[in-house]
């Protein structure tokens, strides 16, 4: 089973998805592609995509060393989180790909899923009609991790007092939770695959900015927030998915599909939890917890600023809804007292959108061990020259390759000088990475390196200095 | 008067089932031709007087072989008996109309009379206001008098009242003087420091009925106390077998509410701020706790005993045969007529065994525990006991969270009385007179209205006991300190909740919470044991989120348990080691480094810090286990740099002979 994008010049993006054990035989090659985009183009070019791709796989696997002819404004490690992103958020609503194929072995069943979740996913992408995959111009941000909110000590133990409280609101069987607090992640209970998931789904969908739709968003998740309405306007006909000319699922039970990824379909109720009738009038939705293999209901909560999603074992709901409106109850009950007091406790805290801007610097910090990334905000390294962004964009395609080299956790340092003299620096030490564009043209290496230094010490507890 | 006081102390209660306990030995006061037992409640003595000789105890440190003071007076009839606050002068009343002091050292005696036939005395007080030394109530009023060091009486002020009867407490300072045909106007003045305060004027409740629709009041009915600072009043009425609380504000009498009668006598003991109310036709006792709304009795009613009182066993004392009509001490029974029950707590004590067993609200009961003074070890043990059974019974967490916060707020809130006291203190030494002699006209003036002022509540500044009193029940508070809770609660429960340790961090947390709240410290062994639980439960992100959050402070031995517990986890073991780097404790952070493999990393951070420490062989020997012989080279010349005479060491000659038998091509 294969997932692959591919792109001229950046202007037709195909994405498909196609399982290789499948169509084996001539004349049945069409039984592979299990979903393509767009989805107007001729099945012969959809199969020699697909037969591109094969090709390409094939090749990746016998060769190690990566294709370095690929233009400077792609980095294929950045491009391969998308399709990484998309297929996680899929496992996480529907299950395995694997595990739809085998219940129906046809194909329509997963092909019914994955059309329309990954149209609806690729709405996020695109800006005006166009979709738009992270170039070098997202070079200081890493998809596929969690960004979090710097907590004081006592902020957090309020915050860890209320996950307590969630814990147990389900009785016995521990529930677990994610709060969000904007668009950070305040806390988890999760690991963190599973919270970098759910942490994605939350921020496209579910956060206070997610709901008031039209607000710009600084995530890079939410890029085409004003999409919805573009498509809805059936300007970009081709992102349409109109459930008609779906072809059923049998599998299904509702003998409908569910489009998780739907978009404008969540709003906050009365009591402050999140409604949708995605997944049917009154049902609540239930998500795949990778790590424990086990499906809970997913409920959301939000107060202001604050999102929480409570996770409640599947197990611990007999009777459907009556006994989610209890655990709602009990929220309301146990945990509101202690909401209100954390969401104060941050709010008064918070220090904005550029709250971890430093000025001076321009900054991707990546935790690989725990899936957390903090940067630069977008606002502030968009004054970056595209010079600088794409020596950032060369260093990272350099140290993605000497990772996949050398597999195990090596520390390295990376400088490149830019064109236009910028100074693009790299540290990595056992799972942490650290990238940075620096523009005084007149410092020389010794500054610059002195100025990560300093960096390294003063914002991340001295984990990358070299002294 | 014949009453047989005994006072409480703490001691272990025994096995009988009662709350309250009658402390014995009792204090015995055999003296031969005894004419009568007076108590001085403000000066704490118990006074027996005969025809011409006085006799008195301290009941204030209790001992039951103290022997008495004996002073000598001339001999005529006594209806009361008082010393003034500093002991110096005795005065008696000898009828309605007349008063003698007797000055115990100069032999000085003055009378002092009243117009006979117009007005008559019912008695009179000393006091420690700054206006007056002594107060005289007659039928027609209160006079107000000072007295000088030469016992020359000078009327201050007169308080013109019609009198049937009063009560004055020395403890509440405050006098009650009951007008009216039913005895039920009461008006009140308060003589305290802070100088003579007149309470507006109330009515008490009283229900009246076919058989009596004109009930009287008797002083016996009335009674004063006070409770955690509080004056209230108590009011019998009989025909509604109820007991009326009222409360004193400075300028406003509440009543409070009422609490049921079982029995036609009544008498009230306070002991640790708790209203013992003695039914004594019934013979038991019902405790409550006034601090509370609540007027439910805080146990049920169970009967008066004696502490210590041991069946035929005859006690050591041996100076009795005397002609004391109730001190047949062997056979014991309980609420005799002949009973008075003295303010505050004579007679009484309780021991909190019975209340905790009676008691189904555990935060409520930690709350009254905390309240405790009185065998204030004992309310602590029963509180850390409580504490341990709620985790180990696995009550909901919310409910343990409360018990916590009880526990850790009354701590926050000990000490920081305990610095407030000590302020205090020393404004009270200020104001309050010393009381030395009859010559308090001196310092009179000082002691102005200011500590009223200073009491942020409404209610009537109480003349507490003594510095003294507060003092010693500060020292043996029932608050628990962060590090005992820890001590003896968590730690001990850890080995029987281990497989329950998602439950136990959860309290853990809300434990630091309440600290952190309280600006607190806690011994961070608390850490150490998070850091394993988190571990045990392989709640791996959680440990990551409080470790970089601070919720788990970081110390040396925090960080050796990550490394640790990061035997099953890299991500936890990193943890660790940040830390150690982060505490600078570079010895330990190299040998870790080594430990894990990155011998280059650990040997480059030892050559920048000059960390010699590192014993050069875990180098050698993690390289030469990688078999890459480049490093070994490398090393080999690093540590010679870095260790002064390195190449002399047989360590550098073993190592470089295996460099050179296994490749002859790297040059060291």
């Amino acid at each position: 089973m294969g997932m692959a994008s591919m792109n001229s010049s950046g202007e037709s993006l195909k994405l498909c998805v196609f399982d290789l054990r499948r169509g084996q035989n001539e004349g049945q090659e069409l039984d592979k592609i299990l979903f393509f985009y767009p989805p107007d183009v001729t099945f012969s070019t959809q199969l020699s995509v697909i037969g591109l791709s094969e090709g390409l796989i094939t090749f990746t696997r016998s060769v190690v060393e990566k294709n370095k002819e690929i233009e400077a404004i792609w980095r294929v490690d950045a491009l391969q989180k998308v399709l990484k992103e998309v297929h996680s958020l899929f496992v996480m609503f529907h299950g395995s790909v694997r595990s739809l194929l085998d219940k129906e072995p046809s194909g329509g069943l997963i092909r019914s899923h994955l059309y329309p979740f990954i149209t609806d996913y690729l709405n996020d992408l695109s800006v005006g009609k166009k979709l738009q995959l992270p170039s070098f111009r997202e070079t200081l941000k890493e998809r596929g991790t969690v960004q979090m909110l710097t907590l004081a000590r006592d902020a957090a133990l309020e915050v860890q007092s209320l996950v307590g409280v969630l814990d147990s609101c389900a009785g016995t069987l521990r529930c677990h939770s994610v709060i969000l607090f904007h668009d950070l992640l305040v806390s988890t209970t999760l690991s963190p695959d599973d919270t970098v998931d759910l942490f994605t789904f939350s921020v496209m969908r579910l956060t206070s900015n997610a709901l008031s739709s039209g607000t710009s968003s600084w995530s890079y998740l939410r890029k085409g927030t004003s999409l919805s309405q573009t498509s809805s306007r059936s300007t970009s006909p081709q992102l349409l998915v109109s459930s008609d000319s779906l072809p059923s699922g049998n599998g299904n039970d509702a003998g409908r599909v569910i489009r998780p990824l739907q978009h404008n379909k969540w709003s906050k109720g009365k009591d402050g939890f999140l409604v949708t009738d995605i997944w049917g009038k009154d049902a609540t939705p239930t998500i795949w917890l990778h790590q424990r293999q086990e499906r809970v209901h997913l409920l959301a909560y939000q107060h202001k600023y604050l999102t929480l999603v409570l996770l409640v074992p599947t197990e611990a709901i007999v009777n459907g809804e009556l006994d989610i409106s209890f655990v709602k109850h009990q929220v309301t009950e146990n945990a509101s007292a202690k909401l209100l007091k954390v969401e104060e406790k941050l709010s008064k805290g918070w220090g904005g959108e550029n709250a971890y801007h430093v000025s001076g610097y321009r900054y991707l910090l990546v935790d690989n061990d725990m899936e957390v990334s903090r940067a630069s905000p977008p606002g502030k390294v968009a004054t970056l020259a595209k010079e600088t962004l794409l020596a950032v964009n060369k260093l990272r395609e350099t140290v993605d390759a000497e990772k996949s080299r050398t597999k195990e956790e090596k520390d390295m340092e990376i400088c490149i000088r830019a064109k236009n003299n910028a100074w693009a620096i790299a540290r990595v030490t056992r799972g942490k990475e650290l990238y940075m564009a620096l523009e005084k043209a007149s410092d020389t290496l010794l500054d610059a390196t002195d100025s990560v230094q300093s960096f390294s010490n003063r914002y991340c507890n001295g984990t990358f200095s070299m002294d | 008067m014949s009453s047989r006081p005994s006072s409480s102390q703490t001691s272990v209660g025994s096995g009988a089932l009662s709350h309250a306990y009658i402390q014995h030995p009792s204090l015995r006061c055999n003296v031969p031709e005894s004419r009568g037992l007076f108590y001085d409640d403000a000066n704490r003595l118990l006074i027996c007087v005969t025809s011409s000789q006085v006799f008195s105890w301290e009941t204030a440190t209790f001992n039951p072989d103290v022997s008495p003071s004996v002073d000598s007076i001339p001999e005529g009839p006594i209806l009361s008996i008082r010393c003034s606050l500093g002991k110096k002068v005795i005065a008696v009343q000898r009828s309605d109309c007349e008063i003698q002091f007797f000055h115990r050292e100069t032999k000085q005696t003055l009378t002092h009379k009243c117009k006979a036939g117009s007005e008559s005395i019912l008695g009179f007080f000393w006091s420690d206001s700054p206006l007056c030394d002594l107060a005289v109530v007659k039928t027609s009023g209160m006079d107000l008098f000072a007295c000088d060091s030469a016992m020359n009486l000078r009327l201050v002020e007169t308080k013109k009242v019609n009198v049937n009867w009063y009560i004055y407490t020395h403890e509440s300072r405050l006098v009650l003087l009951a007008s009216g045909l039913q005895c039920k106007t009461i008006t009140g003045f308060q003589l305290s420091t802070a100088g003579v305060v007149r309470l507006p004027k109330f009515e008490m409740t009283l229900a009246t009925t076919e058989s009596n629709s004109k009930p009287i009041i008797s002083p016996g009915d009335v009674h004063l106390i006070t409770v955690y600072g509080r004056i209230y009043c108590l009011q019998v009425d009989m025909e509604a077998m109820l007991l009326h609380t009222y409360r004193f504000y400075r300028d406003a009498v509440v009543q409070q509410g009422s609490l049921p009668i079982y029995s036609s006598k009544l008498s009230v003991s306070v002991v640790d701020n708790l209203l013992l109310v003695h039914q004594i036709d019934a013979k038991v006792v019902i405790i409550y706790d006034l601090f509370v709304d609540s007027r439910a009795p805080v146990s049920a009613p169970l009967p008066l005993l004696w502490r210590g009182y041991q069946g035929s066993d005859t006690s050591s004392q041996q100076e009795n045969e005397g002609t004391e009509s109730s001190t047949s001490s062997e056979n014991i029974v309980m609420y005799e007529d002949a009973w008075t029950f003295l303010v505050p707590d004579l007679i009484l004590d309780q021991t909190n065994k019975a209340i905790s067993a009676s008691s189904s609200d555990r935060s409520s009961l930690l709350e009254f525990l905390q309240r405790r003074k009185l065998e204030a070890n004992k309310a602590k043990q029963l509180c850390l006991g409580i504490a341990r059974t709620l985790i180990l019974e696995r009550r909901p967490a919310t409910q343990v969270t409360q018990a916590i916060d009880v526990l850790v707020t009354a701590y926050s809130y000990s000490v920081k009385a305990g610095i407030y006291k000590e302020l205090k203190n020393e404004k009270t030494t200020a104001t309050t007179p010393t009381n030395d002699g009859a010559s308090p006209d001196n310092e009179r003036g000082r002691a102005s209205g200011s500590s009223i002022d200073e009491e942020e509540e409404v209610e009537m500044n109480l003349p507490s006991g003594s510095a003294d009193e507060q003092q010693e029940s500060q020292l043996s508070s029932p608050a628990i300190s962060p590090d005992e809770l820890y001590k003896f609660v968590f730690a001990s429960v850890e080995e029987a909740m281990v497989e329950e340790s998602d439950y136990l961090v959860a309290i853990i947390t809300e434990f630091l919470r309440s600290i952190s709240a309280e600006k607190l410290k806690v011994d961070l062994n608390i850490y150490v044991m998070t850091v394993r639980l988190l571990a045990h439960s392989k709640r791996f992100a959680e440990l990551s989120l409080f470790t970089t959050n601070k919720i788990i402070e970081p110390s040396k031995e925090v960080a050796l348990q990550l490394l640790e517990s990061g035997g099953q986890n890299l991500r936890v073991r990193k943890l660790g080691l940040d830390m150690l780097r982060q505490l600078s404790l570079h010895h330990e952070y190299i040998s870790s480094l080594v430990q894990d493999g990155y011998y280059l990393e650990a040997l480059r951070y030892a050559q920048k810090r000059k960390v010699t420490s590192v014993r050069s062989s875990l180098f050698l020997e993690a390289a030469f286990a990688s078999n890459d012989m480049q490093h070994l080279a490398a090393i080999l010349r690093v540590l010679s740099e870095l260790i002064p005479g390195f190449k002399e060491t047989s360590e550098y000659y073993t190592f470089h002979g295996l460099l050179n038998e296994t490749s002859s091509s790297v040059a060291v």
